[in-house]
């Protein structure tokens, strides 16, 4: 309560202060242009590899290969003067090892966290589409802004809705902005194969798999070798909803001719199942049990219910010359399940010709465990929570990027009635400190719609 | 958190107290390159990280929401 009346107290402090500025300097209102000229059509895609040797469905071991295709389209359409629509739809097409080891059993080979199984549930599609509108006032002052958002693949699906009111002050110079989303999201409880007859899920389909493609779901239990007495401790989980809500705020700031930069706050909270049902736990006073290579679970990892999130960010953007710019950005984070985190990063557009930029930029990351993390037969059967989710553990992370960009204000460019405007390609390189190591290719290319 | 709230407070009473740049002085501000937000094709670079590491921000991971959990 005391950090909420903070917290309004500093909004309307800004708000009523800056106000004042507004109303003694801008004089806006004669001439109106309109906010976006002509409809924008941006086609972006990307290609993202990863690899790593701690998958959370093998209980923190075995293969994190992934590859993820994603094409997207995003249309932005002016209303009139002062409203723009705009509409967003991907798709992400996977594949996964470690989703396919949720049943290793269904592949041709011999079941091996460390190999993928060639099973159906291999591979899936994530599906996403989302519109908003935004209006902004006659002196473009004030800006409103309203979203809606739909995204569905195997077993999660999410709907989310929001809205943001932003003001700009001082001649422009100073802009506050503040935001809230909520996103109402659904499990389908898919649990690790061996469980699922401690779940009721004897026939349950998995990722990628047709309704009548189960003839490969049995588990070989005469295979099983180690502990013979297989008996986990497992219960389903009886909630299948996550919620997120989200409140932020952003300030801005022109500090010079050259300089400009921004603070923001994000506080989020989170409810509901926030564990994944078919991440792999093995206790350590709990005797091993195998078939063929692979281990079979104890439990599937638990996590509490609640989640608190705070992250406060700041951008900080120097116009060098004509050739150069510096664009930095630091974000500290830290939740109540014990994680914080440290992000810093750097880029520096380097303009080739009027036409053509270059975009070096490196990142660092930084975070500490979760309080419920440990490695692999490490958590003992007692504890409340627990988690082999390495995404959750303690590591630091560098990524290097390398981008260049096409732009030709004139759109000379033409296909049929789209005047192209920009063309972007983006190369980044990421590396734990840890096994795991991730590359990703992305490109986007902007039309404009129309006469100009 | 009380801290840094009240050092958020302190810096925006702070830059709110410089001296309005004019609109025609603004022609290195308003390079693309200088924008505060990032571009549209970043938004894949948010997503992955938004997944793979703990510390993800306002949205649960991509455009639209999703688990991000393979």
């Amino acid at each position: 309560m005391k950090k909420l009346t903070i917290i309004t107290s500093l909004i309307f402090f800004v708000l009523t202060g800056l106000g004042q500025e507004e109303n003694k300097n801008t004089d806006t209102t004669a001439y109106k242009s309109r906010v976006l000229e002509s409809t924008e059509i941006d086609i972006l895609t990307s290609y993202y590899s990863q690899e790593g040797d701690n998958a959370a469905v093998g209980g923190g071991m075995g293969t994190e290969e992934l590859t993820d295709f994603t094409p997207t389209i995003v249309v932005s359409v002016p209303l009139n003067d002062d409203d723009v629509l705009t509409l967003d739809a991907g798709i992400s097409s996977y594949t996964s090892a470690s989703s396919s080891n949720i049943n290793p059993f269904d592949g041709d080979q011999e079941a091996d966290p460390f190999q993928a199984s060639s099973g159906a549930s291999r591979a899936d599609l994530y599906t996403n589409v989302s519109g908003s509108f935004s209006h902004s006032s006659d002196d473009r002052n004030k800006i409103w802004s309203a979203k809606l958002s739909f995204s569905n693949e195997f077993d999660y699906r999410s709907l989310g809705f929001g809205g943001s009111l932003t003001r700009l002050f001082n001649e422009k110079n100073t802009e506050i902005n503040i935001s809230g989303n909520v996103y109402l999201d659904k499990w389908k409880l898919l649990y690790p194969v061996e469980l699922r007859h401690l779940a009721g899920q004897d026939e349950e389909q998995e990722p990628g798999e047709d309704e009548e493609d189960d003839e490969d779901e049995g588990v070989p239990w005469e295979l099983m070798t180690g502990n013979l007495n297989y008996n986990p401790s497992f219960t389903p989980f009886k909630d299948d909803s996550r919620n997120s809500y989200s409140v932020g705020m952003v300030f801005s700031q022109i500090l010079s001719k050259r300089l400009q930069g921004s603070l923001s706050l994000d506080l989020v909270v989170q409810d509901g199942l926030l564990s994944t049902p078919y991440h792999r736990i093995y206790f350590a006073d709990v005797a091993n049990s195998f078939i063929e290579n692979f281990q079979l679970a104890d439990d599937v990892e638990r996590l509490p219910d609640t989640r608190l999130k705070a992250a406060l960010g700041g951008r900080l953007n120097y116009f060098i010359n004509e050739t150069l710019a510096l664009r930095t950005y630091y974000r500290y984070y830290a939740d109540d399940w014990g994680i914080s985190s440290h992000t810093a990063s750097i880029e520096i557009p380097i303009k080739l010709s009027g036409k053509f930029t270059l975009y070096p930029s490196y990142r660092f990351y930084t975070q500490t465990a979760a309080d419920y993390f440990a490695p692999r037969e490490l958590h003992v059967s007692t504890e409340k929570y627990y988690t082999s989710d390495y995404d959750l553990s303690e590591f630091k992370a560098n990524q290097y990027g390398f981008g260049i960009s096409y732009t030709d204000i004139m759109t000379r460019a033409h296909l049929w009635k789209l005047n192209m405007k920009s063309i972007d390609l983006k190369f980044h390189k990421y590396d734990r400190d840890s096994s795991f190591s991730a590359w990703m290719g992305s490109f986007g290319i902007k039309f404009i719609i129309g006469d100009l | 958190m009380r801290k840094k709230i009240m050092l958020l407070a302190f810096s925006a009473a702070l830059l709110g107290s410089c001296t309005a740049v004019k609109e025609y002085e603004k022609v290195n501000l308003n390079d693309p390159d200088m924008a505060l937000a990032t571009k549209k094709v970043d938004r894949f670079e948010t997503n992955f990280q938004a997944y793979r590491e703990a510390a993800s921000g306002a949205n649960g991971g991509k455009t639209g929401g999703g688990c991000g959990c393979n």
